[in-house]
């Protein structure tokens, strides 16, 4: 990378280039930060933050990439939907609890710096050792949008019609999960009230306790 | 493109059954809308009808002429149909056993079934999906609804475990994959059809790279975590103890199937290049599925983990005809699914009802079932024992074929190992059978001696006797009657363009050889 921006002072290259070059680095800069940030600062508050200026960085990316509607697609749903849905999370579950420092956590931090660090060496051997077919065809570009929607009515229609059977499924999961359950009386009555949305088999510790003295009612 | 042309190439009547599927889980959802709870009388019926009659419409789509649809999004083969029958069946069969049980517990039917429904649309899209996005997208289906219906028993500590530890690692799996895929995308290109993934690879002269390898193990991590194979099943007891135990028999069932049906044709049509290293990974895969499965099973004291680890184990035996790769290794993994799905959701069946009776599944609850309940012993028992592999039964005949097509393929050692692990398996299941069977009165559990009388009048028991005894018949007789389903499952295979290339291909040492030969090789 130094030299390139050392090439840059040679008057054979264009200004655009030079640019490019800069806004690649300060980009993936940012990132890298963020992105250690996320993984490094104690308060999850921070990192939640950082998580979005990660996702910020990538969109840069796609954008010096001519991806403009990915970059799009990315800062909508990457910062706005999902980094706002985890500070909702993080705001809703405001619980206050100190934890206790484990002993020789260390090893564990140790232990996954290694993991990461050799399957970043992994990664990105292959990157520079595999021989990537490019594509050749013409850039989308600006056109993306046009390109993305033939996509949709043609080849990949089946898979377009069946997310919308998954986001169904999906909300209604989420109904079923986070809504409050109002049981008519007699059921409640019927079942003890506990008893109520629980596994009818009984855990293995009441289980073991109650099942050889006292018969179940 | 006109749409005229455009309609005739999407070719659309090969999902007719998923369409089927898709029609009844909408039905189910508006009919509760409408009418309220008081539609969990007949919605049930409606849903296990709209999965016969989508089997039925697999019937009719058998050796169809042109299976590629959607321009080559879809691949409505025989395989694909046997594989999406299953799917379906298991989902009826689940249905079937659900009503009782989400009645009991006060939970509400309908979004059950409409989840349980659109988990089976995904897993039958899974079975016949020809391109990289399709694949991810049913697959994701597929989980999201597995994960959801884990979950369901939302006021019980030990489903929100459950669906807490399979959603991340099931997340986890699935980003994995993912990556994986993506992989090919760019070795290849930029193309997703499957079909057409290896020789455009082969053209772009990447074939021979480190990415291509660290494609294929990042797709077998996700397809093992599907299947439950030894190491990725870390999940599995938990998420079986901690479940529904409709969604565990499906899970065991017809979500196996789908990672099973994905695994053939993502290995066989995107990876012919790295033949010989997918075929030792699932080999190893298959040796430390079936020796952890059944030996940590013999441990066990809950029913629903015992069968957890037997599910492990079995798929196991399954991988042996994967790596066998000749027709008769596929036709014997199609014919000990089929097998499979009977006996282990009439095992199933068996466990909810005991449960549901007396409020357990410890393995020492069942002692001196006989005296109270027959059926219920019989049955347990006859899907206990098929499982084990006891002679007369459908597993046997299963597992006879599994071993005879690894046999003849030259794979001894795993064949060896796993008529050794059946053994052990035999321990374990014949455990319960003593239980119930041998037991002297006196020596009756508590739970049995507390045996509500036996009433099949309650609003779905009868499904659920039905579900029971049709299961118990058919585990029977399926192995002494099994021509019908032995042809159908070979051909299935043959009749399968994508394997008959891959046979065709000179480039296949993995056909001659035997896998554990190929093993030595790699070890040399």
């Amino acid at each position: 990378m130094l030299n390139q921006l050392a090439a840059l002072s040679l008057p054979t290259r264009s200004l655009a280039e030079g640019v490019q070059i800069v806004t690649l680095v300060i980009l993936g800069l940012m990132m890298l930060g963020a992105a250690l940030g996320v993984v490094l600062l104690p308060s999850i508050v921070y990192s939640a933050f950082l998580l979005g200026g990660v996702f910020i960085s990538i969109a840069g990316l796609y954008i010096l990439l001519n991806a403009g509607f990915v970059a799009a697609a990315q800062v909508l749903i990457y910062v706005g939907a999902v980094t706002v849905l985890i500070l909702f999370a993080i705001m809703l579950v405001n619980k206050q609890q100190d934890f206790a420092p484990v002993a020789n956590a260390w090893i564990r931090k140790g232990a996954a710096a290694l993991v990461c660090l050799g399957l970043f060496a992994l990664l990105s051997t292959m990157i520079v050792a595999t021989p990537w077919s490019l594509w050749t065809g013409p850039i989308a570009g600006d056109n993306a949008i046009v390109v993305i929607g033939l996509h949709f009515f043609s080849d990949f229609l089946l898979p377009f019609e069946l997310v919308s059977v998954l986001l169904l499924m999906a909300l209604i999961g989420a109904i079923v999960l986070a809504r409050r359950e109002f049981l008519p009386e007699d059921r409640l009555v019927q079942q003890q009230g506990d008893a109520a949305l629980t596994l009818p088999e009984r855990p293995r510790e009441t289980a073991a306790l109650t099942g050889s003295t006292t018969p179940r009612p | 493109m006109d749409f005229a042309s455009l309609s005739a190439q999407l070719n659309v009547g090969t999902i007719l059954p998923e369409g089927i599927v898709i029609l009844t889980l909408l039905t189910v959802l508006v009919s509760d809308l409408i009418v309220g709870r008081v539609s969990a009388r007949w919605t049930p019926y409606v849903a296990i009808g709209g999965l016969l009659g989508s089997v039925v419409a697999l019937y009719f789509q058998w050796d169809t002429a042109n299976p590629v649809s959607f321009l080559g999004g879809f691949n409505g083969d025989d395989l694909s149909i046997i594989f999406r029958g299953i799917i379906a069946l298991s989902g009826a069969v689940t249905i079937s056993m659900s009503i009782r049980y989400v009645e009991q517990t006060g939970t509400s039917l309908a979004e059950f079934m409409t989840i349980l429904l659109t988990a089976t649309v995904g897993g039958m899209f899974l079975a016949g999906a020809d391109e990289l996005v399709m694949v991810y997208v049913s697959l994701e289906t597929l989980s999201i609804a597995s994960y959801l219906l884990t979950g369901y028993m939302k006021r019980d500590p030990r489903s929100n475990e459950a669906a807490l530890k399979y959603l991340l690692i099931g997340a986890s799996s699935s980003a994995i994959f993912l990556y994986g895929v993506s992989l090919l995308y760019g070795l290849s290109g930029g193309e997703t059809r499957l079909s057409v993934i290896s020789n455009s690879i082969l053209a772009a002269g990447t074939g021979e790279s480190v990415g291509l390898s660290i494609a294929l193990v990042f797709v077998i991590a996700g397809i093992a975590f599907k299947i439950a194979a030894v190491p990725f099943h870390q999940w599995t007891p938990d998420v079986y103890e901690g479940s529904p135990t409709p969604v565990v028999a499906f899970l065991s069932v017809g979500s196996k199937a789908a990672g099973f049906a994905l695994a053939i044709r993502l290995l066989v049509t995107a990876f012919p290049l790295l033949s010989n290293e997918w075929h030792f990974v699932f080999t190893a895969l298959a040796v430390l599925s079936m020796i952890l499965g059944n030996v940590v099973a013999l441990t066990q004291t809950s029913m629903k983990r015992m069968l957890a680890y037997s599910s492990i184990a079995q798929a196991g035996f399954v991988m042996i005809g994967l790596i066998t790769s000749t027709d008769e290794g596929y036709a014997s993994m199609v014919f000990y699914l089929m097998v499979y799905l009977f006996m282990n959701l009439g095992g199933f069946t068996c466990v909810i009802l005991f449960s549901l009776r007396t409020g357990t599944d410890q393995i020492s609850e069942y002692s001196g079932l006989y005296q109270k309940d027959p059926l219920l012993t019989l049955g347990l028992s006859i899907c206990l024992l098929s499982l084990g592999g006891i002679p007369p039964l459908a597993g046997f005949f299963g597992k006879l074929y599994l071993f005879w097509a690894g046999w003849k393929a030259g794979a001894y050692g795993l064949v060896l190992l796993g008529l050794l692990t059946s053994v052990i398996s035999i321990f374990y299941y014949i455990r319960v059978v003593m239980m119930m069977v041998v037991k002297e009165p006196q020596e009756m559990s508590q739970a049995v001696k507390n045996y509500p009388p036996i009433e099949w009048k309650l609003e779905g028991m009868r499904p659920l006797q039905v579900g029971l005894i049709l299961a118990v018949v058919a585990t029977s007789l399926a192995g002494v009657l099994s021509n019908p389903l032995f042809t159908l499952a070979n051909d299935s295979v043959t009749h399968t363009p994508m394997l008959q290339s891959s046979r065709l291909t000179a480039a296949h040492p993995a056909i001659e050889e035997s896998p554990i030969a190929l093993a030595a090789e790699v070890k040399s």
